[in-house]
């Protein structure tokens, strides 16, 4: 699949938003037109000090000037692309309930797959509404799926019938710097969302369709290909890991090496 | 006379800039710097046009090149041709109230209406087949009448607030208002002092500032009131306010409270003759604003103005009715459009 073209594919997708970004966002304007960067160089002879990374603590006090100059959203999606890493993580069918369980997120997972509902929770005091909607789904063969935190998802576990719990399926949220060897897992970002999954092959895949990576002297950093406003580009995440991007030997799309 | 344009993007500063700035008492947006960072950061990026005799430098204009289009974008990178159709405005974008043309005195003011032609006519060869015609914003009397012709359009768009200045402190300022606005102002005054919440700090060349803060305070102010109609410029970038307030003439009054909250800040630019008040923005009274920092920059812009022994204080535009109701005077601006038919003539 790499060798077929796919690989250039999505390396334009990444031009065309650097360019985009260069041309409408006024923090890349500022730091590329001033600064510098690579892979593009924007402007002939500055390449910046760490190929034009922006660190995530940077990018969130900095939000408002990641909104291109025609306007759009200035607040980050904590649950962005949920839907498309559990494809990889875990499959889910439609009737199934996707539950969150970090109470700092404003809204629920969007976007999952047809048939699937989302929640957020907070895992040391869930509602008893949405807690008795739980327990009728898996009384009824249905399927929850906890993605959080190791320590979160054990929480929600306690809350849950002894004889029920068998029956979650938990999605461990893993950060770049923690990264493990599965069986299941997410990589998510607070300010990113979730950028990709552990796949049935022992890597960590990308959805490489909406999310580009590249290593830089500050880490590898992480480019949101299809959100329009706030435009997140280059963004370091977890402080800084250093680490390669490489086509998966038996899918042929970019996982992540750390 | 040589006639030169600059991209301050790419070209060095022209020899004899500072001097002329200094001949011509120029503010301080005029620095080159300035231009540079105001040049990569906007969507009409300003060009610096100067005329030359005898090595000195004896006019300038800032020229912003504004392209039309349908979604707002930065400027291209300098060098490419300008292949659409375009009009150029002579403007200083950040100096509300002043044109973007300067003369030297050394010029008699016979000889202005000439040069600028000349300008216009340089304007028209260097800037190419699309340029659709030439802008003249925030033109004074004198200026407009120097622009004035057939076949171009003088028209007079707004008023400047300008404070003359016939007193010896800010005492005599507020006692020079009417009663209603005296007492308020006396009210105000007593309130802030009386604050033991408010931190205020002012003062040239400020390198203590969080620039990020101030940035996002003053584009927050300018889209809660709108923006104006045909306004070319891009909201000013961290990066220019990061240049502009740590130069030594520019002063910059900041407003928090004691949790470091930025309540307000008002910029003004230094000037032998006329100090401008320029950026002032702040939280509302429902973000927790205080109503009454508003009226103490005036009386700080006010005190620094005698203190300076300056002949006026300018308040920009905006605001008119409130601006006479403290003692400043309208003056007249007007704009001229002069189509390329008529460029030079």
């Amino acid at each position: 699949m790499w060798n077929l073209g796919v690989g250039a594919l999505w390396r334009a997708a990444y031009l065309r938003t650097v360019r985009s970004s260069f041309a409408t966002v006024p923090l890349y304007r500022e730091r590329w037109a001033l600064d510098g960067r690579e892979d593009p160089v924007v402007v002939k002879g500055r390449t910046g000090s760490t190929g034009g990374a922006l660190p995530a603590e940077e990018a969130v006090r900095k939000l408002v000037d990641l909104v291109p100059l025609a306007g759009g959203a200035a607040t980050s999606e904590p649950c962005r692309g949920l839907g498309r890493v559990l494809r990889i993580a875990r499959p889910v069918a439609a009737g199934d309930v996707v539950v969150v369980l970090d109470p700092r997120l404003p809204r629920p997972p969007a976007y999952l797959p047809p048939g699937v509902r989302g929640c957020v929770l907070d895992p040391d005091s869930p509602p008893d509404t949405a807690l008795s909607a739980l327990v009728n789904t898996l009384r009824g063969n249905g399927t929850v799926v906890a993605v959080g935190q190791d320590k979160t998802v054990a929480a929600f576990a306690a809350t849950l019938p002894d004889e029920l719990v068998r029956q979650v399926a938990a999605v461990p949220h893993r950060e770049l710097d923690s990264l493990d060897n599965g069986p299941f897992g997410v990589l998510h970002d607070p300010l990113l969302g979730y950028l990709g999954a552990f796949g049935e092959c022992g890597r960590w895949h990308l959805d490489w369709t909406r999310v580009y990576a590249r290593s830089t002297s500050a880490g590898l950093v992480f480019t949101l290909l299809r959100q329009h406003s706030p435009r997140l580009v280059d963004v370091v995440v977890a402080g800084g890991v250093r680490g390669t991007v490489e086509p998966c030997p038996r899918h042929g799309t970019p996982v992540v090496l750390t | 006379m040589k006639f030169e344009i600059l991209d301050p993007r790419t070209d060095p500063e022209p020899a004899g800039w500072a001097r002329f700035r200094a001949k011509a008492r120029l503010h301080p947006v005029w620095g080159y710097e300035l231009m540079r960072l105001e040049a990569w950061l906007a969507r009409n990026p300003p060009v610096l046009v100067t005329a030359t005799a005898d090595g000195a430098i004896v006019a300038a204009m800032s020229v912003l090149v504004c392209r039309p289009r349908l979604s707002p974008r930065f400027a291209p990178l300098p060098g490419r041709p300008l292949l659409r159709p375009f009009w150029a405005e002579v403007y200083q974008p950040w100096l509300s109230g002043y044109p973007g043309v300067a003369f030297s005195p050394d010029v008699p003011a016979g000889d202005r209406r000439e040069l600028l032609r000349r300008f216009e006519r340089h304007l028209r060869f260097r800037l190419g087949p699309g340029l659709l015609g030439v802008l003249y914003r925030a033109l004074g009397e004198e200026f407009a009448a120097l622009a004035a012709g057939p076949g171009r359009l003088i028209k007079a768009v707004d008023t400047t607030a300008i404070l003359e200045n016939t007193f010896t402190t800010e005492e005599d300022w507020i006692a020079s208002l009417d009663v209603n606005r005296r007492s308020s102002m006396r009210r105000h005054t007593r309130k802030l002092r009386d604050d033991p919440t408010l931190v205020v700090r002012g003062g040239p060349g400020r390198t203590d500032l969080d620039i990020v803060t101030i940035t996002h305070l003053v584009n927050h102010h300018r889209t809660r009131f709108g923006k104006a109609k045909l306004d070319t410029r891009t909201p000013p970038a961290p990066a220019y306010f990061e240049s502009f307030v740590r130069r030594p003439d520019v002063h910059t009054l900041t407003y928090h409270d004691d949790q470091g909250t930025l309540l307000g800040v008002n910029t003004m630019l230094d000037h032998p003759d006329s100090p401008a008040l320029q950026h002032w923005a702040a939280l509302t009274p429902e973000e927790g604003g205080r109503r009454q920092i508003y009226f103490d920059s005036y009386l700080r812009g006010v005190r620094y103005m005698t203190q300076r022994g300056a002949k006026e204080l300018s308040a920009g535009r905006g605001m008119g009715e409130l601006k006479l109701n403290l003692g400043f005077r309208p003056r007249q601006l007007h704009v001229a459009v002069v189509p390329r038919p008529v460029l030079g003539r």
